[in-house]
């Protein structure tokens, strides 16, 4: 397990940091998944950092759409009159 | 003979999909369906332009730019993709222009060690709030307006990918495929463009 002072330096850490987007989209192999989530089992600020990565990707896909403002809707319906 | 093989072979890499008929009868002489492709992507067009940009009027031309790209374009269209992709591409190129016309800025590249925890011990602490409770109770305005912010500060290089991926819910092969970039530079820039936003939020929370 990493205690806090050498979680910089683990080399598994750093490895799992540059995957951690590939693996939450499920792109990566199954043994490198594997070894993923044997790393953060025993790796809290792993955990933490993937939990906070997880959180950002839904909150970007929570955020919806605005309504067309009716300005351009009318500017639509205009050009589409044009064309016909 | 030649000519034959093409054309069975350009059959079947058709890409079928919910526009496909529309799109045929529309090439067949039907115009008045043109509407019904507006009725469908105006607003997804819109919000795209709205993150891309981040002012309305800009997010409104480009969704009449784009329409008015697809109209003129349209009866070239091969189905060699997904009509979505082919409109998403033009929209792209779009927006591309449009800033370049605007306020330039160079686009930078972010490396994977600007987001390296600099502070571990931090990242060891109990899991954020933000992180830990409902998304529903998490997305009050106020984030909502933070994380656009924060996305309109990416380099716009990182903001399509990002938008493209976790926004329009396009694949890593279709926003390669959009933006002409390979699989792998996608996965690349898509991680740096949400650790970077990943960063933002700690700093807003931190700040609370």
């Amino acid at each position: 397990m990493s205690s806090e002072s050498d979680h910089k330096h683990n080399a598994a850490c750093l490895e799992l940091f540059a995957k951690l987007s590939e693996y939450l989209d499920q792109e990566l192999e199954a043994d490198t998944c594997e070894k993923i989530e044997q790393h953060l089992k025993e790796c809290p600020p792993c955990r933490n950092c993937l939990q906070t990565l997880k959180r950002t990707v839904e909150l970007c896909k929570a955020m919806g759409t605005k309504p067309v403002p009716s300005e351009l809707s009318r500017r639509l319906r205009s050009m589409l009159e044009q064309l016909r | 003979m030649h000519a034959k093989a093409e054309s069975n072979k350009s059959r079947k890499n058709r890409k079928i999909d919910q526009d496909t008929a529309l799109i045929e009868a529309i090439n067949e002489g039907d115009h008045d369906l043109f509407a019904e492709i507006v009725k469908r992507y105006e607003r997804p067009l819109y919000n795209f332009g709205l993150k891309m940009c981040g002012e309305q009027r800009d997010a409104e031309d480009i969704v009449q730019e784009t329409f008015l790209n697809v109209f003129r374009y349209l009866k070239d269209f091969r189905f060699e993709t997904k009509f979505k992709n082919w409109l998403y591409r033009i929209a792209t190129s779009i927006c591309i222009k449009k800033r370049r016309k605007s306020k330039f800025a160079p686009d930078h590249e972010f490396s994977l060690e600007d987001f390296i925890p600099r502070d571990p011990a931090a990242e060891a602490d109990q899991l954020p709030k933000w992180a830990a409770l409902p998304i529903d109770t998490v997305l009050s305005e106020e984030l909502y307006n933070k994380l656009e912010e924060a996305i309109l500060e990416l380099p716009e290089n990182y903001r399509l990918v990002l938008v493209l991926r976790d926004m329009e819910g396009f694949s890593t092969a279709e926003t390669a495929q959009i933006l002409n970039l390979t699989p792998a530079n996608v996965k690349v820039r898509l991680h740096r463009a949400r650790l970077f936003l990943r960063e933002k939020l700690k700093g807003y929370y931190h700040e609370q």
